[in-house]
């Protein structure tokens, strides 16, 4: 599948028939995969959640096996000396506790005078748009997009040949997703890049070519992304794959269609009240609610940028922060203790890093463990119906944590549809699922709402926003600022202006 | 380090470079392990105790609660080997127990040196930052930089298991796990809590070095630091005062038979 | 045999580190034990070798038992042990060390794990005769150290080996162990 053009070049990284599988798994991962990268080429990896793009990413650095053992082999294994990497999970990739000793490690590393070190620091905080009032802050106190933008700094730090990024902008904002495309741009018109990313729309016109996988980690395709896109529509469509304008597409389809045309109205009764309710980290107030209210059977999107405070606002509603002023959950006003606090009933939460979510050692314990009411026949099969829905491994006898993060993040949102609730609350349940999950996600979701229940969720997605939201919650700096009816496009679009 | 670690005031102890206290602190550790004197040890004792009282900056409530486990250490080594030491000039006998005037001899020296141990310990922690002392290892003393950043790494892993507890807390709540009441509760919650922590703990640690090689740190390899240390006057301060004391200590110790 | 990554090597240290401060508030109930109870402290000691012994079970590799057992010793003596501790730390890291490499780094089991503990427990032993801390009556020093070496097979091949299993069950050890031969030859598939 070489063009011409790639043999004149040098390689800056080539793998022959790697042959890769996970310990105490049957089936190979990879098997006889043949893959390069010219210097200077910009690749994207396109494939279904869970197909082995991340760990490819990893094979190509040699983290695996040089950090990492995997049983694996290749016939030609040709990897870049000089690399840097943006890893899938914010949580996973920080050595140090603070800002400023995280940027500095990479520049020790790279044997840079301590005299330069701090105004390459600033500069590299600058260029990323992550804006501290002291560097010296711990990592910890970051929020998820903002310890991705940190990550994407400490690399363009390293300025390496070949950069390798793990859908570095799921957990940004809009405005975030261009800023940091921009950077990346700029800093490394002449390095080597390889992406994996499902927000294809910023990156389709920059990119040089496009490997496209299928389910079971085979290269479909490769090549430019104009005649990708048009060409194998069909598969990408199949496989479920994100492509430029496929909301537009799905918004056409017969299921979207159906699933708006008699969407239920929302009762007049009101599920959730929060008054002058405050939540707090520490002393310091992280989301302030001056007056708002939810129905029942609506569903509410929360927009914002990073660290405005969205996340924090769920976690408060939850009572998992220590929270102050009036808060009204089925009508019971919520008592808020010092300690020991209990969370409200009827209300249940989706944390958005997806690990924090899990208890159990196996995928069916945790799907199962919530349904004590249930008879254990009636459990084992609503775990298989969401393993199947989800698009889960099919073993569920694997631990959370040995999946990709987007089955992660799946799993965990699975979790919480199976207990009986009547508020949901997800943060970016959607983060980093390709199209055909995300839109099982959303339809399963509006299903549970038409059966009554209440849904309030923080994403990025401005589509999500306007095509299936009833409210519109925009948040900024640590504050509510509105609460709009049945949010359009226009609406949404309004927040991140 | 939390906030209970935090002295009053810094005192010049602070200012002497980590790496050289420590390894002054081992030299006088050596000598206290491997003299059999007890007036001697004991002098070594009171050194230690007015230079951790007196020099540390810490309020003297924090200094005795510390050390309360180190009368304890010095009080059940010392009977223990009374009790129970080898010995022909027997004072008082019952049973098995009996006291000689050896065992007397060797417990009290075996308790005052458990004591000097704790104290200069104690000296030491309370007035070192570990990321400056492993900073400085590097930098004067050529540790390898794989085990310098490995400690570091490891000690800076033990608050982020509060974090751990704290989230798994939430997690168990938010999935509406509940455990029964009284013992049977309390066995539940620590398995609950026990075996996770310690898997996230190792994962943890894992994605670190994962995360540190990413970033193109390769042992052995040649680098700069953040935190850069070296030696200054306050060095020579510092060793001055200890030979100036331990000679007075000796003085006194052997001056006297 | 693998030698150690620097991931191997942080989580070593790592395992080393918990271990030293776990080995502190044991220490805290050891000292208050100790006047009272003789029997029951002596059955408390084990505690004390379960380091490295753990540390190989969960890592499996060449070097771990020595070094968790000096890391884990280098941070109790300076959290109040002393630094005789750190010698102890080494002797008995050691004792562990050879056994284990005397079965090449492939025996797991319950009673190589217990062994590991018993000769770290003679380690011990010697440098208490060393030091002096084993200047006692006849009796009195076989009743010790045979408690003592009972204890180390309990806390040792006991409880270390069970608490290693319950981590397998959360898949944790699957990635920082080697990877089986037979894996390998599953790749020809
Ligand atoms: N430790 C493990 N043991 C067994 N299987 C694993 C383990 N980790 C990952 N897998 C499986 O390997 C496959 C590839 O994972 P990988 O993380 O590379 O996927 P991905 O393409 O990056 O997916 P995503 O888009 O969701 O991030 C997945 O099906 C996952 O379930
Ligand atoms: N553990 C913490 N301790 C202290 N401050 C925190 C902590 N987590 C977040 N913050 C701060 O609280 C503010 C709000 O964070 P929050 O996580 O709610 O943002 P967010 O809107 O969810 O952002 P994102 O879109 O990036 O997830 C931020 O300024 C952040 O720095
Ligand atoms: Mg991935
Ligand atoms: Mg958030």
């Amino acid at each position: 599948m070489e063009t011409l053009i790639s043999h004149q070049r040098e390689a800056a990284l080539s793998m022959t028939n790697l042959r890769l599988k996970f310990p105490g798994e049957d089936s190979l991962l990879f098997k006889d995969l043949s893959f390069s990268v010219n210097k200077g080429e910009k690749v994207l990896l396109l494939g279904p959640s869970g197909c082995g793009k991340s760990t490819l990413l990893q094979v190509a650095s040699g983290i695996v096996p040089n950090s990492f053992e995997l049983p694996m082999k290749a016939e030609k294994l040709e990897l870049p000396d000089s690399w840097g990497f943006v890893f899938q999970d914010p949580d996973t990739q920080f050595c140090m506790p603070y800002v400023d000793e995280e940027l500095a490690f990479v520049l020790e590393n790279l044997n840079v005078p301590r005299q330069d070190m701090t105004a390459l620091i600033v500069a590299a905080l600058e260029r990323v748009g992550l804006h501290l009032p002291d560097i010296h802050t711990p990592i910890l106190e970051l929020s998820q997009g903002m310890k991705q933008r940190l990550a994407l700094a400490s690399v363009l730090l390293m300025e390496p040949e070949v950069l390798f990024l793990d859908e570095p902008s799921a957990l940004l904002d809009p405005e975030g997703t261009d800023q940091i495309w921009t950077s990346i741009q700029a800093a490394t018109a002449e390095q080597t890049v390889v992406i994996v990313e499902h927000k294809i729309e910023q990156i389709a016109e920059w990119i040089d070519r496009v490997v496209l996988f299928t389910d079971d980690g085979a290269i479909l395709a490769d090549g430019p992304p104009d005649s990708i896109f048009k060409d194998y529509k069909e598969e990408l469509i199949r496989y479920g794959i994100w492509y430029p304008g496929v909301w537009d597409d799905y918004l056409d389809s017969k299921a979207f269609k159906t699933l708006s045309e008699n969407r239920s109205s929302i009762s007049s009764v009101e599920v959730l009240h929060a008054e002058e309710f405050n939540g707090y980290r520490g002393k310091k107030s992280v989301i302030h609610m001056p007056n708002a209210s939810i129905s029942q059977g609506s569903w509410v999107t929360i927009l914002g940028e990073n660290g405005s405070g969205k996340s924090s606002l769920l976690l408060s509603l939850m009572q998992l922060l220590k929270t102050s002023g009036s808060l009204h959950v089925n009508g019971k006003q919520v008592v808020q203790k010092k300690r020991r606090r209990t969370l409200p009933a009827g209300l249940s939460l989706v944390f958005q890093n997806p690990e924090l979510q899990f208890v159990t050692n196996t995928i069916v314990e945790e799907l199962t463990i919530s349904l004590q009411g249930m008879s254990s026949m009636g459990a084992v099969s609503h775990a298989e119906e969401m393993i199947e829905l989800f698009n889960l491994p099919v073993s569920g006898n694997r631990h959370p944590y040995q999946l990709s993060v987007g089955q992660k993040r799946r799993l965990s949102v699975a979790t919480a549809l199976t207990s009986s609730i009547d508020i949901l609350l997800l943060d970016e349940p959607t983060f980093g699922q390709d199209a055909r999950n995300t839109f099982a996600i959303l339809e399963k979701l509006e299903s549970l709402r038409r059966n009554g229940m209440t849904i309030v969720m923080v994403t990025h997605d401005l589509n999500i926003a306007s095509n299936f939201a009833t409210d519109c919650w925009k948040v900024a700096d640590g504050k509510l600022v509105s609460c709009t009816r049945q949010g359009g496009v226009a609406d949404a679009r309004l927040v991140y202006t | 380090m939390p906030a209970w670690f935090t002295p009053d005031r810094e005192t010049w102890l602070f200012r002497v470079n980590p790496a050289l206290k420590f390894m002054i602190f081992v030299l006088l550790l050596l000598i206290t392990l491997f003299t059999r004197n007890l007036p001697f040890v004991s002098w070594l004792a009171v050194l230690f105790g007015i230079l951790l009282y007196g020099f540390s900056g810490y309020p003297i409530r924090k200094l005795v609660l510390l050390s309360i486990p180190l009368v304890i250490s010095f009080a059940s080594s010392a009977f223990t080997m009374m009790l129970f030491g080898k010995g022909d000039a027997v004072l008082w006998q019952w049973g098995i127990l009996k006291i000689s005037e050896e065992s007397i001899q060797h417990g009290l020296l075996l308790g005052t040196k458990s004591l000097t141990f704790g104290l200069v310990g104690f000296t030491f922690l309370l007035t070192v930052q570990p990321v400056l002392f492993f900073y400085a290892m590097m930098q004067q003393y050529r540790l390898p930089s794989k085990y310098a950043y490995s400690f570091i790494a490891s000690i800076r892993l033990l608050p982020l298991v509060v974090e751990e507890i704290h989230v798994r807390t939430n997690a168990l709540k938010v999935r509406g796990i509940t455990f029964s009441r009284g013992m049977k509760g309390l066995g539940e919650r620590i398995q609950a809590y026990t075996v996770p922590l310690f898997a996230q703990s190792i994962r943890r640690a894992q994605r670190i070095a994962i995360a540190m090689e990413a970033k193109q740190y390769q042992m052995g390899a040649a680098r700069t630091y953040y935190y850069p240390t070296s030696y200054s006057r306050i060095d020579v301060v510092f060793i001055g005062v200890v030979v100036v004391s331990v000679a007075g200590v000796m003085l006194l110790a052997f001056g006297m038979n | 045999m693998k030698k150690l990554t620097f991931t191997d090597l942080l989580i070593t240290i790592m395992v080393g580190v918990v271990f030293g401060i776990l080995m502190k508030f044991w220490d805290d109930l050891y000292t208050v034990v100790k006047p009272m109870m003789p029997v029951a402290r002596q059955l408390l000691y084990g505690m004390w070798f379960m380091n490295g012994v753990f540390a190989f079970l969960l890592i499996r590799k060449p070097g771990v038992a020595l070094i968790a057992s000096i890391a884990g010793a280098g941070l109790s003596a300076f959290i109040g042990h002393g630094l005789e501790v750190l010698i102890y730390g080494f002797a008995q890291g050691l004792a562990a060390e050879l056994l284990f490499a005397a079965f090449r780094y492939r025996k797991f089991s319950m009673i190589i794990a217990g062994l590991g503990g018993i000769l770290s427990c003679a380690a011990s032993f010697g440098l208490d005769m060393f030091y002096g801390y084993a200047d006692l009556e006849t009796w009195a020093l076989v009743v010790k150290y045979g408690l003592r070496a009972i204890s180390a097979f309990i806390f040792t091949g006991v409880f270390a080996v069970l608490i290693v299993r319950a981590l397998e069950a959360t898949g944790v050890t699957q990635s920082i162990r080697p990877v089986a031969k037979e894996e390998y030859s599953l790749l020809d598939r």
